[in-house]
């Protein structure tokens, strides 16, 4: 089935997740419009909303805990500098994400230059059975997402973590709505083969009877 | 396993993001509020757009009149109607990249490499398709001269237009000078197609289309070296 069928028939079954999550980005509009005209309040509200899906967008990158710490407080930074590019009436997530995505680009060239990139996971096919329980026996997202190549795990993250729509998704990532529907084909193609063995097992485990 | 089942586990394990420090929310808070003044959104990249467009085509025709409209008087119709209504719309389109590639999150029509690929190629054809005499008198010479004009033209235009797009930031510095290069290009073709009297084919599809690669390649560079520089 095309990645855009099924992510359309995603937000046919869950309709009432899609009202609340437009009620949601309604919310956010408006507290960055606030954080604008100069709302200390509204700053603080959306740091507080946003940093949760923020950090683990970074994490979901390869990134440790320390270092999505500083990732966050630099985009943080980064978005207080640039506050005044987002243009009201516009969806905030596209404009926030592009700029979460260039702080990681950067710290990953840092990272690469002065050789202390951390290892990374994509030539590693195989889900570690350690990383891949959670608390619960279910796989981590970050676990099912190694298998990713790094493109594909920022598109698979941006629509999972941040529940963003293809049209934001290709926004954030200054890509065509047809460019991140391939991406995320190609993702779930992966994931497909990946967890027929020892993800989807794990996760069946960790289901509640 | 359908795609159905994978949503599911994803879902699922995405689940609710783990806890952030409560602490560092309230540093980066207090930080945030230390700075916070109100400021001024930009405006819509239409308007940008519009205004880069009009900085382009005017640059273009102030330079044509100071050097002489000799090139649009010797031009048939046809060749006017064909060759303006396609640097309009590649003006118009590259104009848009450019104010996109400085807001974040905004739509991307097509990306800025792509753009001035297909900007060279389309010229080259419409010249191939417009222009018949393949004699090349003096072809480095009057070439060399024609595309140091247009270079000379794609500067202020470049200027302006980062003028203009001062107050935007741009998440992919190489991509938007890519677009700026491409669109302060097109200014100093635009103005050879007004000025240069010349219509031998090799002349116009090498050293006109030149002025658009040379230009959107130094804008890359530029970005580039400024990219460099701000990393050190």
């Amino acid at each position: 089935m095309p990645c855009g069928i099924f992510l359309a028939g995603r937000l046919g079954d869950n309709w009432m997740t899609a009202l609340f999550s437009m009620d949601s980005d309604a919310g956010i509009e408006s507290l960055m419009v606030r954080y604008q005209q100069g709302d200390f309040t509204a700053a603080t509200a959306l740091v507080k909303q946003l940093s949760p899906q923020l950090h683990r967008f970074f994490l979901v990158q390869f990134v440790s805990r320390p270092s999505a710490d500083d990732l966050l407080q630099e985009t943080w930074l980064r978005i207080h500098q640039v506050r005044h590019t987002y243009r009201p009436g516009q969806p905030v997530l596209p404009w926030l994400y592009a700029i979460a995505r260039n702080i990681r680009v950067d710290h990953y060239r840092k990272a690469r230059r002065a050789g202390m990139r951390e290892q990374s996971l994509d030539e590693n096919l195989e889900i570690p059975q350690s990383a891949a329980a959670g608390a619960a026996g279910t796989p981590d997202l970050e676990a099912i997402l190694a298998t990713l190549p790094e493109s594909q795990r920022e598109v698979i993250a941006m629509l999972k973590v941040a529940g963003m729509s293809l049209e934001e998704v290709a926004r954030a990532t200054s890509s065509s709505v047809g460019s991140v529907k391939q991406k995320a084909h190609r993702a779930y193609e992966k994931l497909r083969e990946r967890l027929s063995g020892i993800g989807m097992r794990s996760l069946r485990e960790g289901e509640p009877s | 396993m359908r795609n159905g089942d994978i949503d599911d586990a994803l879902n699922r394990a995405a689940g609710a993001p783990p806890d952030v420090d409560p602490a560092l929310l309230d540093r980066i808070a207090n930080s945030m509020g230390a700075s916070l003044q109100p400021v001024r959104p930009l405006p819509s990249s239409g308007v940008l757009a519009a205004a880069l467009a009009a900085v382009c085509a005017a640059v273009a025709l102030a330079g044509a009149t100071v050097l002489g409209l000799h090139g649009i008087e010797a031009m048939s119709a046809a060749r006017i109607a064909l060759i303006f209504p396609v640097l309009l719309a590649l003006i118009c389109l590259s104009a848009m990249v450019s104010a996109g590639e400085m807001i974040p999150g905004s739509r991307h029509p097509v990306a800025p490499w792509v753009l001035l690929a297909s900007g060279c190629l389309v010229l080259t054809a419409v010249f191939a398709l417009l222009f018949t005499d393949y004699r090349h008198e003096r072809f480095v010479t009057q070439g060399v001269a024609c595309l140091k004009a247009g270079l000379l033209h794609a500067i202020p235009t470049a200027v302006i237009s980062w003028w203009i797009l001062r107050r935007g930031f741009a998440v992919n510095s190489i991509a938007a000078g890519v677009a700026a290069g491409t669109l302060s290009g097109l200014a100093g073709v635009g103005m050879l197609e007004l000025h240069c009297p010349n219509f031998e084919a090799p002349h116009i599809m090498v050293w006109h289309t030149a002025v658009l690669a040379v230009s959107g390649a130094a804008g890359c560079l530029l970005a580039w070296a400024g990219q460099s520089l701000r990393r050190k």
